[in-house]
């Protein structure tokens, strides 16, 4: 749940007072435009992403008019487009115009917890508006605080003065930066960056700083940031169909984070606990088509609509079913195994059969029974599988369940079907 | 601000060697301690701890107590209250939801000057709240554990606080050894001492440390506890991605450590800079490499590549875990803690091919599982039927719920709206199976219904009659009946069902309608069949058989007892009957025998039902409603038949449709609704615990009790609204589209008419005038376009029938006329008991246009119509109960009360 970009951005700082440069949305008309240059001198044309895509200027992706043409013309190249990152790609939808902030001095700016200092943390340095990992580390300085006081002014003054800030920033800069605490910590942030920050010259030759960049993730596990009214559809890319109908059943019971790992994949693969997860993602790699974790005793409803949703997005292109966890601790076995085991035979009545090969590992309370639960149901709707219990290593029941993946797809997924009486 | 505790931290530690961390001298307060999760862990956790939990807090709980086997855990309102009481804690576990931690972790901190740790279990707390209960403990002091994690445990001190390590048997996992356990997965945190004990190795501290942004006790400060425990010789780490806590570690003891995640990398974003600062450097590969630079090695473990250092060693797979570090240990000559436990090779517990032809690494036999797992699944295998546990069921349901935005309600997974287009009969039975019948079932399902259906010379309506007569509605009416319907009269057809369940339950018969079983097989003691046997000939019994033979219906159970060659009870053909509907669902383990025991007392509760809703005159000794008897049980379905009471006349194909599609729709809205809160109080106070105590018609009489003019005559009032828009006109076939009438103009009308009455009040200062009958279900107002998803589904259900239905257009064009006119906001929608007002009014418009049914006869036929559907529901519901519940689970503790004045 990340935004960059301006446009919500200077929303967002205007909640706590922190200046902005001014931005206008796709929808900008060419008066508006011409206006803005008029005003600024130059503006910057950027791809408009939803949710978070940072690095844009290092991708090519910005844009700079000083007339309207060129506007125009960078708005038509980059509206649509498209950035890439390891396997994950972004498309842009819509530009944003902003006005040019003239500056001697940018500051980089970030809020985030560190993990090394176990605390909030700001990062600064007043050589902003570039790569700051490139930066000389005396440049640049990381300086943790303390949560329950908050961002106060003497944490920016001192860090200025370490790393030796020009001092006609040092002022505006303890100034406004600490109100950004009240934006990051109240409305349940986990980073805010702003990069660049402009030192631009006010009334009396007194500078103040704008932000010309904003990027910021939210927790999602953090109601405060629903308090920002901000609209749903901004997040919506950061999931698929699939993640989002999972993710509404979010609730403090029962993980339900999931990932689509390859949509063509043949194995599905509920996992219970976060290790599990881990481990058995890992090892399955491209053969998966989610990363699931459903562990943390999810009640009978919330494990079968998981299941319901999970079979309604992926059963069709299954090859194995494979239900695996360690033995757990908590979570209650034959709800779990009973949920998913109904969630199963409801889609092969709803839906019909699919040849499938079953293949279950797990330990924990209540084991034999639902695994009694899961072997009842797949008896009754005819389907091979094997059951392991929690006393055969993880990582051989996973090897387990590629080598029936291996076998459907080598002409065992014909013969599964065929003894379920479906036409080949 | 920090105390400076152990070591030279820049932030507190007060834990100096891991020996510290879970103790037998520890004392623990609970907060939450009666929530779901910690009222199954606790009690666990507390008798393997020697009784360590000195109290727990519960708001509103004061007084209670959490049974453990080590004795009463006494319960508080709060952590004040419990000092206040003289119990001392050094240490806090939350349980609390997770907007609750923070607070609860500062309460400890403030109340209790002792207090030295605290494990927060709860998942999901926001990063905001850790943060500041970061801060908080630096302040004060104290050690944290998780939050998100599975607690601490200690092998050798027989300890664990907090969560669940080791599950409900921890003696299985927490074997006494020389080896600690840190590790970011709280489940891999057992797994891992147990596939330790597969090389001989046990442990000392495990310690789940969670896996969220704050991680307070972290692998520097288990690290350096590690160095001063005088009982490890070595550890285990599991992590994984994120967080730089594994980063310039500083072991003094040789360590295996897993790092596993490396997909992870692949879903990541590009980010910003402070991402990239914060985040980008501390992936999977990133881990592997810091611990090989601390170990020396410059490769990950694996069996074939077995690379160690007197250091330690890396793996990426938990299972080879054990093997390196007996590796690892060897090059110090430290020999495993016991000799190895089980193994960890493919035994699979179940399992079947199907006759595939599997290759041989597939195709594994199964084995037997290890004790005491081998014993369950011996057990299961004798385990006729689903087994529930028991647990308070008030508001609470195991076959039905009700989607509250669209209303909808499931019942056992199957949408009302599904069963509104199937029959009746099948719809009877999957409340109770949780299966819709086949053909052959149906048709047995309507031989029951209409042998039990004709109560000619039956006190059961002489009862109803009586009750009619006196005025009463229709749910007091049948109540009467039912009242006759007791135990005993049904007593010999449930031990019927017993006994052929008995009989045929290891004898290998799959389906109850095989026609090739061979019954001969079957010994029956003459006790056993003395149930069967009638003294002298029954007719319902002979007439029964010879309609399920008409109909060429199969039932080995039938075919079984009419092998007996002796008179048959109809107790003993409705038993037969029940079985066989119930053996498909029973053998599957989809219900349980409780169910299948009760099924004959539901099929004569509903065939008794619908037979006492017509009047004592109507039922004869040869005929019922003018229908003779062979006619109905050779032919009629339980459709036919309900219609036949209801209205007195059978049912041409599009009535008897509507009134399907009617029953279904009313079948259930729920565990929350008024009716079933009835017969869920009915059973509840006769103690599901003792299941055959229950009285079934007596909770059918609590669901009827709960009905009423409000709950269940909302179709009269929108009949009468309907009936006084159109008694006007030249209306003569609701379903004649060509009705000649202008439906707009009429809907015009009345929304004018509607303006001015609203204005008119306004004015007068009378308040509101009342809700126009079927229109503006609460729940979807406020909307521009608002439909209701059940109206819609009906509305396309009929349209393609070609069936219409002139008050349901009249309904459609009214919500719009409202709009248009200013008398509503928004687009009202016709709501579900518009759209049955609907079509009741249509069934009985042709009679209330003759003048032969009054509106009091059209108020009965509402409520009637009512019941029947709502009877399936409640019978679902009742038998939910009886087979889930705990006696008298219903009430309302007294906290919860209110006081008015």
């Amino acid at each position: 749940m990340n935004i960059t970009g301006m446009l919500h951005g200077s929303k967002l700082l205007n909640y706590v007072g922190f200046p902005t440069s001014e931005v206008l949305g796709p929808e900008a008309s060419e008066d508006d435009i011409k206006g803005m240059i008029e005003r600024h001198g130059s503006v910057f044309i950027k791809p408009l992403f939803k949710g978070g895509v940072g690095k844009k200027g290092k991708s090519g992706l910005i844009g700079r008019a000083s007339d309207l043409k060129t506007a125009l013309s960078e708005k038509e190249r980059l509206y649509f487009a498209v950035h890439r990152h390891g396997n994950v790609t972004a498309k842009a939808q819509g530009v944003t115009f902003e006005g040019a902030v003239p500056a001697e001095h940018e500051v980089y700016f970030s809020i985030s917890d560190s993990t090394r200092y176990r605390a909030p943390t700001i990062t600064i340095t007043h050589k902003g508006g570039v790569d700051i990992e490139e930066l000389d580390p005396s440049e640049i300085i990381e300086v943790p605080f303390e949560a329950l006081t908050g961002l106060k002014a003497f944490v920016i003054a001192n860090a200025l003065s370490d790393i030796g800030a020009p001092k006609e920033i040092v002022s505006p800069l303890v100034q406004y930066l600490p109100k950004l605490w009240e934006l990051f910590h109240h409305y349940g942030m986990t980073t805010l960056e702003l990069n660049p920050i402009r030192m631009m010259p006010g009334a009396g030759g007194r500078l103040v700083p704008v932000a010309c960049d904003f990027k910021c993730g939210f927790d999602r596990d953090d109601p405060r940031w629903q308090r920002l009214n901000l609209p749903n559809q901004l997040f919506a890319a950061d999931y698929s169909d699939f993640e989002q109908e999972i993710n509404q059943l979010r609730t403090y019971q029962g993980q339900s984070d999931v990932y689509v790992i390859n949509d063509k994949g043949t194995v599905l693969a509920p996992t219970f606990g976060g290790g599990a997860n881990s481990a058995v993602t890992e090892a399955l790699g491209d053969r998966a088509i989610i990363s699931s974790d459903f562990g943390g005793n999810p009640p009978y409803q919330k494990m079968h609509d998981v299941a319901r949703i999970s079979f309604k997005h992926w059963l069709k292109q299954t090859n194995v079913l494979f239900v695996i966890g360690g033995k757990s601790n908590n979570t209650d076995i034959e709800t779990t195994f009973r949920a998913m085991a109904d969630a199963l035979r409801d889609y092969f009545i709803q839906q019909g059969p699919v040849p499938l090969y079953v293949v279950i590992g797990r330990g924990g309370p209540n084991l034999i029974r639902g695994m009694g639960a899961f072997k009842d149901t797949l008896d009754a709707l005819g389907v091979p599988y094997r059951m392991f219990g929690f006393d055969s290593a993880m990582s051989e029941v996973v090897n387990y369940a590629l080598a029936a993946d291996e076998w459907m797809r080598n002409g065992g997924r014909e013969q599964v079907a065929q003894k379920l009486g479906l036409a080949v | 601000m920090y105390q400076q505790g152990v070591g030279d931290f820049k932030y507190f530690v007060g834990i100096h060697t891991l020996e510290q961390i879970a103790t037998r001298e520890d004392r623990i307060c609970v907060l939450n301690i009666l929530g779901g999760e910690s009222s199954a862990v606790s009690p666990v956790s507390h008798a393997f701890s020697g009784g360590n939990i000195v109290f727990g807090t519960s708001p509103g709980k004061k007084g209670q107590v959490l049974k453990t086997a080590a004795g009463d855990v006494p319960v508080y309102n709060n952590v004040r209250e419990g000092l206040a009481d003289g119990h001392r804690f050094n240490t806090g576990v939350v349980y609390l939801p997770p907007s609750g931690v923070r607070d609860g972790v500062a309460e400890l901190i403030r109340v209790n000057p002792a207090l030295k740790k605290v494990v927060i279990v709860t998942e999901k707390v926001a990063v905001h709240d850790a943060r500041e209960i970061r801060a908080m403990a630096q302040q004060a002091g104290i050690d944290i554990f998780g939050a998100n994690c599975l607690g601490v445990a200690d092998a050798w001190n027989r300890v664990r606080i907090g969560g669940a390590l080791g599950g409900d048997a921890p003696d299985e996992s927490l074997l006494r050894g020389s080896i600690a356990v840190y590790s970011n997965s709280g489940n891999f945190t057992t797994t891992i001492a147990q596939y330790l004990a597969t090389e001989g190795w046990g442990t000392t501290t495990s310690v789940s440390s969670g896996k969220d942004v704050y991680i307070h006790f972290a692998l520097p400060e288990f690290a350096y506890a590690l160095s001063n425990d005088r009982r490890s010789k070595a550890a285990v780490v599991y992590v994984e991605p994120g967080g730089y806590y594994e980063h310039n570690l500083n072991f003094t003891k040789p360590v295996v450590a897993c790092v596993v995640g490396r997909w992870k990398a692949k879903l990541t974003r590009a980010v910003g800079h402070a991402g990239a600062l914060g985040g980008d450097g501390d992936d999977a590969a990133a881990k592997e490499q810091w611990f090989q630079e601390a170990f020396g090695v410059d490769e990950i473990f694996t069996p074939d590549n077995p690379v160690v250092s007197a250091r330690g060693a890396v793996v990426t797979n938990i299972a080879h875990i054990p093997l390196a570090l007996t590796r690892v240990m060897a090059l110090s000559n430290q020999q495993p803690d016991f000799a190895p436990k089980g193994d960890l090779s493919l035994k699979p517990w179940f399992g079947d091919s199907r006759g595939l032809s599997l290759p041989a690494e597939l195709n594994l036999p199964v084995q037997e599982a290890i004790a005491p797992y081998s014993k369950q699944i011996a057990a299961l295998d004798q385990q006729t039927g689903r087994h529930f546990p028991r647990r308070a069921m008030k508001d609470a349901s195991g076959v039905s719920q009700m989607d509250p935005k669209t209303q909808i309600t499931r019942l056992h997974n199957q949408s009302i709206l599904d069963s509104s287009t199937r029959p009746l009969e099948s719809n009877l039975c999957q409340a109770l199976t949780g299966e819709h019948n086949g053909e052959n079932d149906n048709a047995l399902v309507n031989v029951a219904i209409a042998g039990n259906m004709n109560l000619h010379g039956d006190i059961m309506i002489q009862a109803a009659d009586a009750a009619r007569e006196a005025g009463n509605a229709p749910n007091v009416v049948l109540s009467a009946a039912l009242a006759m319907l007791g135990p005993n009269r049904i007593d010999s057809a449930r031990k019927g069902v017993d006994t052929l369940v008995e009989l045929f339950v290891r004898s290998g018969l799959e389906d109850a309608r095989d026609e090739d079983f061979d019954v001969s097989v079957i010994a029956i003691s003459d006790t056993q069949a003395a149930l069967f046997i009638a003294e002298e000939t029954d007719p319902r019994a002979e007439a029964m058989l010879a309609a399920i033979d008409a109909r060429g219906a199969r039932s080995v159970f039938i075919r079984f007892l009419k092998g007996l060659e002796r008179p048959l009870s109809s107790n003993a053909v409705l038993a037969a009957i029940s079985a066989t509907i119930a053996w498909g669902p029973l053998m599957r383990k989809r219900i349980s025998s409780i169910t299948a025991r009760s099924l004959p007392w539901y099929l004569k509760i509903y065939a008794s039902l619908i037979g006492a809703s017509a009047d004592g005159s109507l039922h004869r000794s040869d005929s019922y409603c003018g229908v003779p008897n062979d006619e109905l049980l050779n032919r009629w379905t339980v459709g036919e038949m309900a219609y036949l009471s209801l209205m007195g006349e059978q049912a041409d194909d599009a009535s008897l449709y509507a009134f399907q599609v009617l029953t279904g729709l009313l079948t259930s809205n729920g565990p929350g609704s008024i009716s079933a809160q009835g017969c869920k109080g009915a059973v509840s106070s006769d103690g599901p615990e003792t299941p055959e105590r229950v009285q079934i018609n007596k909770a059918m009489i609590g669901f009827m009790s709960h009905t009423g003019f409000s709950h269940g005559g909302a179709g009269y009032e929108g009949i009468i609204f309907l009936a006084d828009r159109f008694k006007h006109t030249t209306l003569t076939d609701a379903g004649e589209a060509n009705h000649g009438l202008d439906l707009i103009a009429m809907a015009d009308a009345y929304a004018e008419e509607y303006s001015r009455a609203k204005e008119e009040a306004k004015e007068a200062g009378t308040g509101r005038i009342g809700v126009i009958a079927g229109i503006n279900h609460p729940v979807f107002k406020d909307k521009p376009v608002n439909h209701d998803p059940r109206e819609t589904f009906i509305s396309e259900l009929f349209s393609g029938r070609d069936d219409y239905n002139v008050f349901h257009d009249f309904y459609k064009k009214l919500v719009t006329a409202l709009f248009q006119s200013g008398a509503t906001r928004n687009v009202f929608c016709v709501n579900i008991d518009g759209v049955i007002s609907a079509m009741l009014l249509k069934m009985l418009w042709p009679r209330f246009r003759a003048g032969t049914l009054d509106e009091q006869a059209l108020e009965a036929a509402a409520f009637t119509i009512f019941l029947y559907g709502r009877m399936i529901g409640c019978a679902a519901e009742i038998d939910d109960h009886i087979n889930r519940g705990k006696n008298m689970d219903t009430r309302t503790p007294a906290s919860k009360l209110e006081v008015v004045s």
